[in-house]
């Protein structure tokens, strides 16, 4: 069992930073995934923390003890990759044995280990095939195997769900958690797919061009997004975002928006006045926005239906507004048409502005 | 495929494909006329392998040039054995010290990476003969002149490089997940090289052995320099000193010994073949 720890942590590539000043604290147990799109830096800061790349500047602790030039070997980790990393030449069983050989543990111990983490893993029946006779999910569940005989203080899996289809990405997601419940290590988990994110982590880091965007629970993450970034990364579909401008000084200061009605709330005025940004970004999660033009609402917007996407339960209707373009979620009882004329309301609590220079959230 | 040949109707013989067809039979033609014209000769008696008339199939076929090889007269099993103990001994050494210097150069990240590479490339590029002479005094200092060892060292000069260049190119195409995992289970480098690695390359090490042992066989020219004593010379270069004398050459004898001499390099063409075609084109296309 670990606790994890990274301070200011950096990493160049000859000229190129790829990591700026990452800081973060994992607790001992907790499951914590690392979300961002490709190039962002996930995969490095977890192979950093594997030991598998070099840190160029910062620290790295595993509970208080220093690992920054401590070999992968002796890190106490185990780590799931994303193409799984079997050895094609030898058996499932082997695959799962090779580690623990390795560290001279006793043949029946190593032959209880392999076959509780075959049985947990319903690879009982698997033992004796070698990784290309197995699917893609049998190959994930040998790769999650290896890991769990290990009994690591620490988990690092590294978009292991990336190669299966959707539907058995579901399930897998399901088996990941349960092992992580089972083994109760600390569990580090790339991924770029946000409802992976939300799904399965305790807490979520949230990545962008190197740097550590926002640290929180998937509550968190989705009700106050630290700015305009993790806004549209977390949620599907996506946040919509229109465009404003403060118009006025003070508290006679109002958001004009061509095609909206809108009443701030007081909180958000303050805010507001006290950015002093001029340029503004209102964020709505397309499940904020109610079909309808509701007069007690605080905000209203109309616009032009694009594209209506049916999912059977409901629709997400994308339609154009003067200042841009939104996403709505709506109940399949209100059937819409492409060109349909529609307008939205709904409570300024729901919206989020961000200054648009700075992306950061201002209320 | 089918459904387009199909569609196309019977494949017509177009001009195109005569020209290819054409070149295909003279380039077999070519490679092969040698090979039976050996064949015959050496199942011809001696009188008609020098008629000033020749023959396409013997008149008389004989095994007489094949038992004569195993006669009194000429050490012909020394000139074999010394000629497979020392190209499979070239072979073995050569991929023993080529898999890890490729592993190296294909893994490890250090400063004249590139440079290294290259400087091997070079080597190989030049001409046995320019080897000569140095190999000669090399050879003479070490008192390995007209030796097994000797030749070998020479051998494995030569057929190093290439080696190198060949298991790299096999090495590049091993996921690096794999050797990743191995090192998150705990081993070493040279424990993953030797039990990951290695099971992983092995159609590689296979091809790029028989490819040296091909090359080392057929070399002349170093035994020609640096063995001096016969019986410790090597098959192809005694056939040139044995069947040529000055008033007349044994064209039957030599030809026998020259199927033989090919043999040991078709039965290993053939036993790795699937493996080499499979090891050349390795990494050619995703997944493979």
């Amino acid at each position: 069992m670990a606790r994890i720890t990274l301070k200011d942590v950096a990493k160049f590539y000859g000229d190129a930073q790829v990591l700026f000043d990452c800081n973060l604290e994992i607790a001992d147990h907790e499951f914590v995934v690392l979300v961002g799109p490709s190039g962002s830096g996930k995969t490095t800061l977890l192979r950093i923390i594997a030991g598998l790349e070099h840190i160029s500047a910062g620290d790295l602790y595993f509970d208080d003890r220093r690992v920054n030039d401590v070999d992968v070997a002796d890190r106490d980790i185990a780590m799931v990759f994303q193409n799984y990393g079997l050895y094609p030449h030898m058996s499932v069983y082997e695959n799962m044995a090779f580690g623990l050989r390795r560290r001279k543990i006793p043949a029946s111990e190593i032959d209880r280990r392999v076959r509780g983490a075959a049985e947990m893993l319903n690879m009982a029946a698997y033992l004796q095939r070698r990784p290309r006779q197995l699917s893609g999910g049998q190959r994930q569940r040998v790769a999650l195997g290896r890991a769990i005989v290990r009994e690591p203080a620490v988990f690092l899996l590294d978009e292991p769900l990336s190669n299966l289809d959707a539907h058995l990405r579901v399930q897998m997601r399901a088996e990941i958690l349960r092992v992580h419940r089972a083994v109760t290590a600390t569990a580090v988990y790339v991924t770029h797919d946000q409802i992976e994110a939300m799904t399965m982590g305790d807490r979520i880091v949230v990545m962008h061009e190197g740097r550590i965007q926002q640290v929180g629970t998937p509550d968190e993450l989705y009700d106050a997004p630290a700015n305009r970034f993790v806004a549209s990364f977390i949620g599907t579909p996506a946040m919509g975002f229109i465009e404003a401008t403060l118009e006025g000084e003070g508290d006679r200061a109002e958001l004009v928006v061509p095609g909206l009605r809108l009443n701030l709330a007081e909180p958000q005025r303050k805010a507001l006045a006290r950015s002093g940004a001029r340029q503004v970004s209102i964020g709505i999660r397309p499940e904020r926005l109610v079909l309808g033009d509701d007069p007690s609402a605080d905000w209203r917007v109309a616009g032009t239906v694009d594209v209506v996407e049916m999912l059977g339960s409901e629709q997400y209707v994308h339609f154009s507004t003067e200042a841009g373009s939104l996403t709505a979620r709506v109940s399949r009882d209100h059937p819409l048409k492409v060109q349909e004329s529609v307008t939205f309301s709904g409570a300024a609590q729901h919206l989020h502005l961000f200054d648009r220079e700075t992306g950061k959230t201002l209320a | 495929m089918s459904d387009r040949r199909q569609q196309d109707g019977p494949r017509r013989f177009t001009l195109g494909k005569a020209v290819q067809y054409l070149a295909i039979a003279f380039g077999l033609f070519w490679s092969l006329a040698p090979v039976y014209w050996m064949l015959a000769t050496s199942f011809k008696t001696e009188l008609e392998a020098t008629r000033i008339d020749p023959t396409l199939v013997p008149l008389e076929p004989t095994l007489a040039n094949y038992i004569g090889l195993g006669g009194q007269s000429l050490p012909f099993f020394a000139f074999f054995f010394n000629s497979i103990l020392s190209c499979l001994a070239t072979a073995a050494i050569a991929v023993v010290i080529a898999t890890p210097a490729a592993y190296a150069l294909s893994r490890a990240r250090f400063r004249l990476r590139g440079t290294v590479s290259y400087a091997i490339l070079v080597f190989r590029m030049l001409p046995l003969v320019v080897m000569l002479a140095p190999l000669y005094l090399l050879l003479l200092n070490l008192h390995l002149l007209d030796s097994i060892g000797g030749l070998v060292v020479g051998f494995t000069t030569f057929g190093l490089p290439f080696a190198v260049w060949m298991m790299k190119s096999f090495i590049d195409a091993v996921p690096i997940e794999v050797e990743e995992a191995a090192r998150v289970d705990g081993y070493p480098r040279w424990q993953i090289l030797l039990r990951v690695v290695t099971p992983l390359i092995m159609p590689g090490i296979l091809t790029t052995a028989t490819f040296v042992f091909m090359e080392a066989w057929n070399n002349l020219i170093y035994p020609l320099t640096f063995m001096t004593t016969m019986e410790k010379q090597t098959l192809p270069a005694a056939l040139v000193l044995t069947f040529t004398g000055q008033f007349k050459t044994d064209w039957g004898g030599m030809m026998a010994a020259a199927t033989v001499t090919t043999l040991p390099l078709m039965i290993a063409f053939f036993a790795v073949q699937r493996s080499m075609v499979r090891g050349l084109t390795s990494g050619a296309v995703a997944g493979a």
